[in-house]
């Protein structure tokens, strides 16, 4: 693989990392969050301007950076999450604004809108990448079969019923948005590591609203869709990147095709591609049976 | 800080906040009806500034209250429009909320990404409409768009009320909002009060599409970026309350003024940001003390 491809995967790795953190809030729990890229972009600066400013390094200022979305995360789901969903999702919109705006107003360490350069390099990025991507959706997949996943959808379901049947809803709440935070974090610094430069810019509303477009494309209900969708969608505009129309590359046409593909789901199969399906391995041991149930017919007939 | 730059900053700041309670009022009545926020109302504010703008470059300083019109009048299309592909089938198909959000979340990033592409980010200045920007009342300088949007916004403010609080179909649009399904047993046509609520909202982003754009100058994401003031002001006045909206946007504005002025311009988000938790951690019911209730 060239450099360009080695690029484009981790960029489409990270899609998939932020929209399994996106899956786990909104298509477990039923929480409509636009605010994810600000903890990508907490995550980012966080961790850089710690080794960059305090010479930490890089390993120990990561997880410095994800404990300060965790935070950001617990005190705005502390406040909102005890409300209806309306509040949470404003909430996250102006988190969202306010987060890059941050950035701006200390531009005297982060370099404000000029963006912050000073990344270390890292060797084998993508093979960390392609590492942390396969332990995200490991531990989302098991969180959704667990008793907590079982408990998050029926609160997605009913919340009046899920309290009835003991669950703290609140409690799961937070404890479900931070995780989503933890996972978005996670998701900035690898962004942050390959492409060597950031800036405000690049954590607008735009971007979260990609991930909640991405999850509800391949299926809110279905984490195979969500990955899937994420990965593709992701990877196909930078494929198609010489593909021109009305004189403008496909490449900035992405997000209003995004747009058109996901009115058409909405409009017609709400459910998204994926339904509520996943993908499994039980038609192998399904067609296996039937395999042998048939050859044992075959050979009591013989 | 003398007196008379404190007048200046207060009436400026009002004069915006009564923009900002157009937004506000346009969005929470979409969301007392559909108890649903709805995002694509950043867009059509975007796409209305633009119309306007251009509307004004094409026919060579039209009178203002043309432009005014045109904008307002391509608002009730575009929100009409983004009701029939976003949310009509949603709505007919009782799908859960969650639908409707995404959808006008959809609408609001296709909107501005639409512009992004033919009009780039950079901003465009809108032709002055006065001769002199400048009024002098007493010693104190106020600028005339400020005072003739400030007019603009309390009349439309007023007229709304009167049409919510006297008219049959401010009643019926209330009664909608407590209940679509019942008020179609009282004889109430509940789809089109629906249809109806999103065109005054569309109308009111027009009107704020071009008094932002002349106010800011016109550029992609003036939309999105300023129904989030709308949104806050209409969460501290408590979720889909008109009056509460009303002063809490005003309010909004007069802080963002004398932030700005004090600190600059970019720390305003965060500012807002923590006036709205804090007014989550100590008053969640709003200025107006009525919380939402969950619709079952």
């Amino acid at each position: 693989m060239n450099n360009y491809q080695i690029g484009l995967t981790i960029l489409s790795c990270v899609s998939v990392i932020t929209v399994t953190g996106v899956y786990a809030l909104t298509g477990l729990c039923g929480m409509f969050s636009l605010g994810q890229a600000a903890f990508m972009c907490i995550g980012a600066y966080g961790t850089f301007m710690l080794t960059r400013y305090a010479g930490i390094p890089l390993i120990p200022a990561a997880l410095l950076g994800v404990l300060a979305g965790v935070i950001v995360a617990w005190v705005v789901g502390r406040l909102t999450l005890k409300l209806r969903r309306d509040y949470f999702a404003l909430m996250t919109v102006a988190l969202g604004q306010a987060i890059p705006s941050l950035v701006v107003v200390f531009s005297e360490y982060t370099n404000g809108a000029l963006g912050f350069t000073k990344i270390p390099k890292v060797n084998g990025l993508i093979w960390i990448t392609l590492g942390i991507t396969v332990l995200v959706v490991f531990c989302i997949r098991n969180l959704k079969y667990s008793r907590y996943g079982r408990m998050c959808l029926a609160l997605k379901t009913d919340e009046l019923a899920a309290k009835s049947f003991g669950i703290n809803v609140y409690k799961l709440k937070v404890k479900i948005y931070i995780l989503a935070s933890a996972i978005a974090c996670i998701a900035g610094i690898l962004f942050a590591l390959r492409n060597r430069y950031i800036d405000n810019t690049q954590f607008n509303w735009a971007l979260s609203a990609e991930m909640q477009i991405f999850l509800f494309f391949g299926g809110s209900n279905s984490l195979t869709g969500a990955v899937v969708s994420a990965f593709v969608l992701k990877m196909l505009p930078n494929i198609l990147r010489n593909v021109q129309l009305f004189g403008v590359s496909m490449q900035e046409y992405r997000i209003i095709l995004y747009c058109i593909l996901v009115l058409i789901i909405l409009n017609f199969r709400p459910a998204g591609i994926m339904g509520e399906h996943e993908l499994n391995f039980r038609w192998v041991s399904r067609l296996t049976a039937k395999i042998k149930n048939a050859s044992g017919r075959n050979g009591g007939k013989a | 800080m003398t007196g008379k730059l404190f007048i200046q900053l207060l009436v400026n700041g009002i004069s915006i906040g009564a923009v900002y309670a157009l937004i506000a009022v346009g969005f929470a009545l979409v969301f007392s009806v559909l108890k649903f926020s709805n995002f694509s109302f950043g867009g059509t504010i975007s796409a209305c500034a633009f119309i306007g703008f251009f509307f004004q470059k094409a026919f060579n300083q039209p009178p203002y209250w043309i432009t005014v019109l045109v904008s307002s009048v391509a608002g009730v299309l575009i929100a009409l429009t983004v009701d029939l592909l976003g949310f009509n089938r949603i709505r007919k198909k009782n799908s859960p909320k969650i639908y409707y959000f995404l959808s006008s979340v959809v609408f609001a990033i296709m909107i501005e990404q639409i512009l992004t592409v033919f009009y780039g980010t950079q901003m465009y200045a809108f032709p002055s409409i006065f001769a002199t920007t400048t009024l002098q009342i007493g010693g104190i300088t106020f600028s005339k768009l400020d005072m003739t949007i400030l007019a603009i916004a309390i009349s439309l403010l007023v007229i709304l009320i009167i049409i919510i609080d006297k008219t049959k179909l401010g009643l019926a649009i209330r009664a909608v909002a407590i209940n679509s399904n019942t008020s179609r047993l009282m004889g109430i046509n509940s789809s089109v009060i629906i249809v109806l609520t999103f065109a005054i909202a569309g109308f009111l982003g027009g009107i704020t599409g071009v008094m932002l754009g002349q106010k800011y100058s016109v550029y992609a994401s003036l939309g999105p970026s300023m129904m989030l003031k709308g949104f806050i002001a209409s969460v501290i006045g408590g979720l889909g309350s008109l009056g509460g909206a009303i002063v809490a946007a005003i309010l909004l504005g007069v802080v963002e003024i004398f932030a700005t002025f004090v600190f600059g311009a970019e720390i305003v988000p965060i500012v807002l940001f923590g006036i709205m938790l804090i007014f989550l951690l100590v008053r969640p019911q709003g200025i107006a003390g009525r919380i939402a209730e969950e619709k079952a």
